[in-house]
């Protein structure tokens, strides 16, 4: 049996790509489970999606916790505690990433032993369909690891986005560019052994009574630690030779992280701005504009 | 507070009361709202935060808010709020806290909330003239569980529970609940309604409120990206249209007179707003449902005739 798991964010589509595939094996005569696994439902929040796809039949319930194949939509999800993708991935499993980066530096960049696949499915998104909405993509490459026909997948995308989308030409274009990336992939082998890697993060708590144990903040403000800033597909970048200082950026962000300089220009806190682009919109003079975020590379421009 | 009114969004004050790095989506009205309203508000509040998307502001161990928090369930933040207010009167009339630590006890809840469940409990505290604020951020239906039909969806929007179908292809068949005059009807010391494309006119609302001792409301009608549909970028765009077309009418009422503090020059028709939005599509595609759009504009024209701003 394939157990595979899926971890994008709310809104890119990580439940209906674990849908597709397992529409997709099912029309390849396998037996196939799918389901996701909200936490606090949220654009942006990490999101969890399973699929266990198998000749026999499957007695398995529950969420998967030890999958062969682990597809991240989202790439900063990788050093996201919430998220963690890569706990309990088996032995001689497949960690699909998108990212612009080649596997190699990838497994560099983020420290991973397995076998490890890439493509940057958010630019073929933002290419052939003009959004980045991953999730027939997502569900494309997941079917080429894990060895699902192209037919059957094509019938899945047909099956799961025609209840969706209603426009027959968005949808055209979502099948187009899942198998773009269905074909832009060489296929693998997948051979895991049932063992799986030891992770150290597990902490066992006492039990607490109530006054300990309930959850108290007592700091106040402290949410930028969280840094939301790997929620943007796009940054929003100012232009000061353009900018007249209005405040109307500053004004409208609803995330209040656009700041003043000492000359009294505008400017974002990368760390947090979530890449709404109100600013972009909202500024009577045009001078920001919406710039291609790609987490793993150094950040230029960057302040 | 300094009450004297505001003009321009320069004069905003700069102190952010909210920070960023919450869970809200990108581009949320509501946080937009929230972060205006505490700008005007200050620290010196305890937010009572009935269930609801901004539960999820503040999870453990995060707050995004410089002030004190109490989550409660969606029926009893009112209820939540006047046990906070009787504890703050407690603790100054034995001398525990010093009447200038007193703090302002502020309800915090989406339309689920302020419409359905907690109407009863929100009538309670006014008629017994809690001296409290209350902010409505409403995005028309429940939104932090899959937005689902609320007594403040409004005629003709998609949601989670009334798609629009073969039977009823205008998706909800009710109306919007008029929840600023069902408070009117208590006769509470102020209560306005607010947008956050408008946060001069939100501001001076705030000031104004100061003033009274009681129960004090503010509704918000906000954006909401995921549920409405669009790209999170149009935000202030939409809070705007729903103005300017009059579907949101921006009031307020003093003791249970109405006034209105804006009112467009030249109302734009409704469907400039209605298509921009996923959830309004299927009046537009794949026919035109010509009764649906011309009786929401009419529900719109009635209403600015009754108030005599329309001809």
């Amino acid at each position: 049996m394939l157990r595979l798991r899926f971890h994008g964010r709310g809104g890119q589509g990580a439940k209906v790509a674990s849908r597709v595939l397992g529409t997709a094996a099912f029309l390849d005569g396998y037996n196939a489970q799918d389901f996701p696994l909200y936490g606090a439902e949220r654009r942006g929040a990490p999101i969890t999606a399973f699929t266990r796809i198998s000749r026999d039949d499957i007695m398995e319930r529950g969420l998967v916790s030890d999958p062969d194949i682990v597809i991240v939509m989202d790439e900063t999800l990788l050093l996201d505690p919430q998220a963690m993708p890569l706990s309990g991935l088996k032995i001689g499993g497949i960690v699909f990433v998108n990212t612009p980066l080649s596997p190699l530096e990838t497994k560099e960049e983020y420290g991973i032993e397995d076998h490890v696949v890439t493509l940057d499915i958010t630019k073929v998104s933002l290419d052939m369909i003009g959004k980045p909405v991953l999730s027939s993509l997502a569900a494309g490459v997941a079917s080429r690891i894990a060895g699902i026909g192209e037919g059957a997948l094509k019938g899945a995308l047909e099956k799961e986005l025609s209840g969706i989308i209603s426009d027959r030409e968005i949808l055209g274009k979502n099948t187009d560019a899942a198998l773009h990336c269905y074909n832009a992939l060489v296929p693998v082998q997948v051979k895991t052994a049932e063992t799986i890697r030891e992770r150290d993060n597990v902490i066992t708590l006492p039990f607490e009574i109530a006054r300990v144990s309930s959850p108290a903040i007592n700091a106040t403000g402290n949410t930028p630690l969280r840094k939301t800033g790997n929620w943007r597909v796009f940054r929003p970048v100012w232009n000061y030779d353009i900018c007249t200082r209005c405040m109307t950026c500053v004004a409208r962000c609803p995330e209040g992280c656009i700041r003043l300089n000492e000359d009294g220009y505008p400017y974002a806190d990368y760390d947090n701005c979530k890449g709404c682009l109100v600013c972009a919109e909202e500024c009577p003079v045009k001078a920001i504009t919406k710039v291609r975020e790609i987490h793993s590379r150094s950040e230029e421009g960057d302040r | 507070m300094d009450t004297s009114t505001i003009i321009s969004i320069k004069e905003l004050p700069p102190e952010e009361n909210m920070l960023p790095g919450t869970a809200a989506c990108a581009g949320c009205g509501g946080l937009l709202t929230l972060r205006y309203c505490l700008k005007a508000l200050g620290d010196k509040i305890i937010i009572v935060n009935a269930a609801g998307c901004f539960t999820l502001l503040t999870i453990y161990p995060f707050s995004p808010f410089r002030n004190s928090w109490l989550y409660t369930a969606m029926a009893c933040a009112p209820a939540g709020a006047q046990g906070v207010r009787d504890a703050l009167d407690i603790l100054i009339k034995k001398g525990k806290l010093d009447p200038e630590e007193n703090l302002k006890v502020v309800v915090l809840s989406g339309d689920g909330s302020a419409y359905d469940m907690a109407l009863s409990s929100t009538s309670g505290a006014i008629y017994r003239n809690l001296d409290f604020y209350y902010i409505c951020y409403d995005n028309e239906a429940y939104g932090n569980t899959g937005f689902q039909h609320s007594g403040a969806s409004p005629f003709g929007s998609r949601t989670g529970t009334t798609p629009p179908g073969k039977e009823v292809p205008v998706g909800s068949q009710l109306q919007k609940k008029n929840l600023f005059d069902i408070w009117n009807s208590h006769k509470p010391p102020y209560i306005a309604t607010v947008s956050p494309a408008y946060p001069v006119d939100l501001m001076n609302k705030f000031k104004k409120a100061e003033q009274f001792k009681g129960p004090k409301l503010f509704i918000s009608h906000i954006p909401c990206p995921p549920g409405w549909g669009f790209d999170p970028s149009r935000s202030v765009r939409l809070a705007k249209l729903s103005v300017e077309t009059g579907l949101w009418p921006l009031k307020e009422s003093v003791h249970g007179e109405v006034e209105h503090t804006y009112v467009p020059k030249r109302f734009k028709p409704v469907e400039e707003y209605l298509k921009e939005q996923e959830r309004f599509s299927h009046l537009f595609k794949p026919v035109r449902q010509e009764d649906a759009l011309k009786s929401i504009q009419e529900m719109v024209d009635e209403y600015w005739k009754k108030h005599e701003f329309l001809p």
